[in-house]
């Protein structure tokens, strides 16, 4: 079995040397915020458009969690994934990342405080002593900003509740919420009102106890090799994107965008003085 | 015939601190038995028991689990591969059992026994760290997919096989090395005409076994990422899709059932030469054809962005606050371990009694099933299903060691309450007394003790299992170490590895100097 190991490492190296092709894929992927099948279906369209004005084939990695997307890009495997605003500067901090576009609304988004019906909780101050969660460690509206604001107003998640759990995404923190494993819990305000919206969630059982100040979030962002001129070509296919026009309408609509705006770096320094005040960025 | 059990007074002494403990143990963990039957509990889990039924059958849900059902094979079997490679030379290389002076009465070379030394502890590193952490600093160094998982397994195994590989070697006869050694034959002469052929079967045994675990391992890899049946197991959990949950877990078993079947038949085959040459054979087979199955997703692993990851840990984090989170983490550790066994301790004499045939035979294969059932799945599998039941945090950790340990110890508990002399227990029912005070006080005294003992090694066990169940949500060190490297704290997690593995050997030599102080 010796003599294999050899091989072994030969048939890696070249595996790794198959990766430096031309670039006739755009391999693209995203933060992991919403169930699997939801973050599919919300990109297939999308997907086509952009495949479609690139002329490019466009492919979707899924990954199953946050720093693996981060990893992801700024290892060069992926070449543009959605980001919200914690794992951009986590990328910018471990490599060198471009954020193209943003949503309208990402420049003041919000995060919704919830709570279950049966907890009788009508405030945070109300869910001192009971069980919280938030969304994934590293994401920004489900984790970071809500803990920066709660921060600001005195309150130590750790302290203040008695415990504090991480469920891995906004979907997933509101069945949480529902079926009663934990009494409160903090998401993302665009998740929110889609599952109101869509009747996914039973207002009668949980409770929308606060709303946190704006602060700027997700951002589409490319791996900063990535060839300008294609860059440029991406951020064009993304603002050109108009909700008057039907085919751009459903695209704009399962992205849960009014349109998209150009972003830039200095966006997103309120985040990262965040980050580093909460303890999360070192 | 009765004996007295010598070591009763320190069994004794030790079972009522470990009941001491307890108390404290249940209120650190927050695990609370009666809030599992808490009607809101009880019907959140009745709905997601009652969402296993019927399991999921689609044509493209199926064909998923097919197929990463061949890269969990794959994984295990390329992992092992890689392990035989780290393993071998190094067994060949230290075993005791080819030194020159210790075979001719030749004189040692400090430098060369320095060198074996440094590998031995390097051995002891690779093994120290799970194989699941190795697989999620695999998954943040360069990426997902299953080479990560390979490698894991790979370092992690081959750490175990360098071990046991040079104790088969130095259990073999010492004679035939000996002999070569006093003719002056080298080292690899020694090996390949001294030990080899006698040590053969039994080193291709052994890795067989080891396989066999590889595939128990390679199951869970998923839940970091790291492809295979746990990965389709997260997302389904994760997604509370019982359907899909209970098809991957009857899927899980019966490949568990499969393996153990093969690994009996390869391992009463290797005793034999041609059985031998057909299990080395179908190893080198299976081997090429895992190789061809997985290299299509190995492609854009970043070698290069291991050494760059790995100086990202130095030095570990070391402030106030870091060390007083490990402080809480160790002590939600030992607390999660020590009530996991504990109830595992009640619940596996609970099941052993049926099992061990005292309910008549249909409640001992009942109990057989029940046990097997507990046993082979995955105490991290346990885990994620009880972070669903109970919730993140500790309590799931100690729900899912309760269950594991369970099986475990409910199968060696029957074994022992089958293998106790009756005489006692039929002379006190002979004598007028009933069931219950016969077995009491006529089979209990004969098996406690040793029942006592193998919870004791089960405990020690489960705490370096307890270190690592926060991996996927259930509490203690595992938790502090997967935030750590959600948040990209290489440093932090550099601490939280380096406690695992002081906790781990601090058990180890607690338990070896109580172990001795018992045999004395």
């Amino acid at each position: 079995m010796k003599k294999l190991a050899p091989a072994l490492a030969a048939l890696s190296l070249a595996a790794t040397a198959g990766t430096a092709l031309a670039q006739d894929v755009l391999r693209v992927s995203a933060i992991p915020d919403e169930a699997p099948t939801e973050l599919q279906r919300k990109f297939a369209p999308l997907g086509a458009y952009l495949g479609k004005e690139l002329g490019m084939k466009v492919e979707f990695v899924p990954v199953s969690d946050y720093a693996s997307v981060v990893t992801a890009l700024t290892s060069d495997k992926i070449d543009m994934a959605w980001l919200g605003g914690f794992t951009y500067v986590q990328a910018k901090e471990r490599g060198r990342v471009v954020p193209l576009v943003q949503r309208e609304e990402d420049a003041r988004f919000t995060s919704k405080f919830i709570a279950s019906a049966a907890s009788g909780a009508r405030s945070l101050k109300d869910l001192k002593g009971k069980t919280f969660a938030f969304g994934s460690a590293s994401s920004t509206s489900g984790h970071l900003m809500p803990r920066y604001f709660m921060q600001k107003q005195g309150i130590k998640p750790e302290s203040h509740f008695k415990t504090v759990a991480y469920s891995g995404a906004h979907d997933a923190t509101v069945a949480w919420v529902a079926s009663g494993k934990v009494d409160g819990g903090v998401l993302n305000a665009s998740v929110w009102d889609k599952l109101v919206e869509g009747g996914k969630v039973d207002t009668d059982k949980v409770k929308l106890i606060g709303t946190t100040p704006a602060y700027y979030d997700y951002n589409w962002t490319v791996r900063a090799n990535l060839d300008a001129k294609l860059q440029k070509k991406i951020a064009a296919a993304f603002l050109k994107l108009d909700a008057q026009k039907p085919q751009d309408k459903e695209i704009l609509e399962l992205q849960r965008a009014t349109r998209f705006i150009p972003t830039r770096p200095a966006n997103y320094q309120g985040i990262e003085t965040a980050a580093r005040e909460a303890g999360l960025l070192k | 015939m009765l004996n007295r059990d010598p070591a009763r007074w320190p069994r004794l002494l030790t079972a009522l601190v470990v009941l001491a403990l307890l108390v404290p143990s249940a209120a650190y963990t927050r695990f609370d038995p009666f809030a599992l039957f808490q009607p809101e509990t009880l019907s959140t889990l009745a709905g997601f028991v009652a969402g296993f039924f019927p399991p999921a059958t689609g044509a493209a849900f199926l064909a998923e689990v097919a197929k990463e059902t061949l890269t969990t094979v794959a994984v295990a079997s390329v992992g092992l591969a890689l392990a035989m490679a780290i393993g071998a030379p190094v067994a060949f290389a230290v075993s005791r059992g080819l030194d020159a002076h210790r075979l001719s009465g030749e004189r040692a070379r400090p430098l060369a026994e320095g060198g074996k030394s440094a590998l031995r502890a390097a051995m002891v590193l690779l093994r120290g760290v799970p194989e699941i952490v190795w697989a999620l600093l695999f998954v943040r160094a360069a990426g997902l997919g299953s080479l990560p998982a390979v490698l894991a397994i790979g370092l992690a195994y081959g750490g175990m096989l360098g071990k046991v590989y040079a104790e088969i070697v130095e259990s073999q006869p010492a004679q035939p090395a000996r002999a070569l050694a006093a003719q002056g034959a080298g080292r690899f002469v020694r090996f390949a005409w001294g030990v080899w052929p006698q040590a053969l079967p039994e080193l291709i045994s052994y890795t067989v076994y080891r396989w066999e675990c590889a595939i128990r391992a390679s199951a869970v890899m998923g839940f970091v990422g790291a492809g295979g049946i746990g990965q389709l197991l997260d997302t389904s959990i994760k997604m509370m899709n019982g359907g899909e949950v209970s098809t991957l877990l009857i899927v899980f078993l019966l490949l568990v059932l499969m393996t153990e079947t093969v690994s009996r038949f390869a391992r009463r085959a290797s005793e034999s030469r041609a059985g031998l040459a057909v299990v080395v054979s179908a190893m080198l087979a299976l081997f090429v054809a895992s190789v061809a199955w997985l290299a299509p997703g190995w492609q854009g692993f970043e070698f290069a962005a291991l050494p760059r990851f790995a100086a990202e840990f130095f030095p570990p984090d070391t402030d106030a606050a870091t060390l007083a989170e490990l402080a809480r983490g160790t002590l939600e550790t030992l607390a999660i371990s020590l009530l996991g066994s504990a109830i595992a301790f009640f619940g596996g004499a609970l099941l052993a009694v049926p099992a061990a045939g005292r309910f008549g035979a249909p409640a001992r294969a009942a109990a057989r099933l029940l046990l097997n059932l507990l046993r082979g799945v995955p105490d991290l599998m346990w885990a994620a299903l009880a972070v669903l039941a109970v919730g993140l945090g500790p309590a799931a950790g100690v729900l899912a060691l309760a269950l594991h340990t369970s099986g475990v110890l409910g199968r060696l508990f029957a074994e022992t309450l089958e293998n106790a002399p009756r005489e006692p227990e039929t002379a006190l029912v002979a004598l007028g007394a009933g069931r219950v005070a016969a077995f009491v006080h006529g089979l209990l005294p004969q098996v406690i003790a040793q029942w006592l003992a193998y919870t004791l090694y089960r405990w020690e066990n489960n705490i370096r299992i307890a270190a690592v169940l926060g991996i996927v949500g259930a509490g203690g060190l595992g938790q502090q170490l997967y935030l750590a490297l959600s948040l990209f704290q290489q440093q932090a997690a550099a601490s939280v590895i380096v406690a695992m593995l002081l906790l781990s050997w601090g058990v180890e030599q607690i338990s070896r100097a109580v172990r001795r102080r018992l045999e004395a």
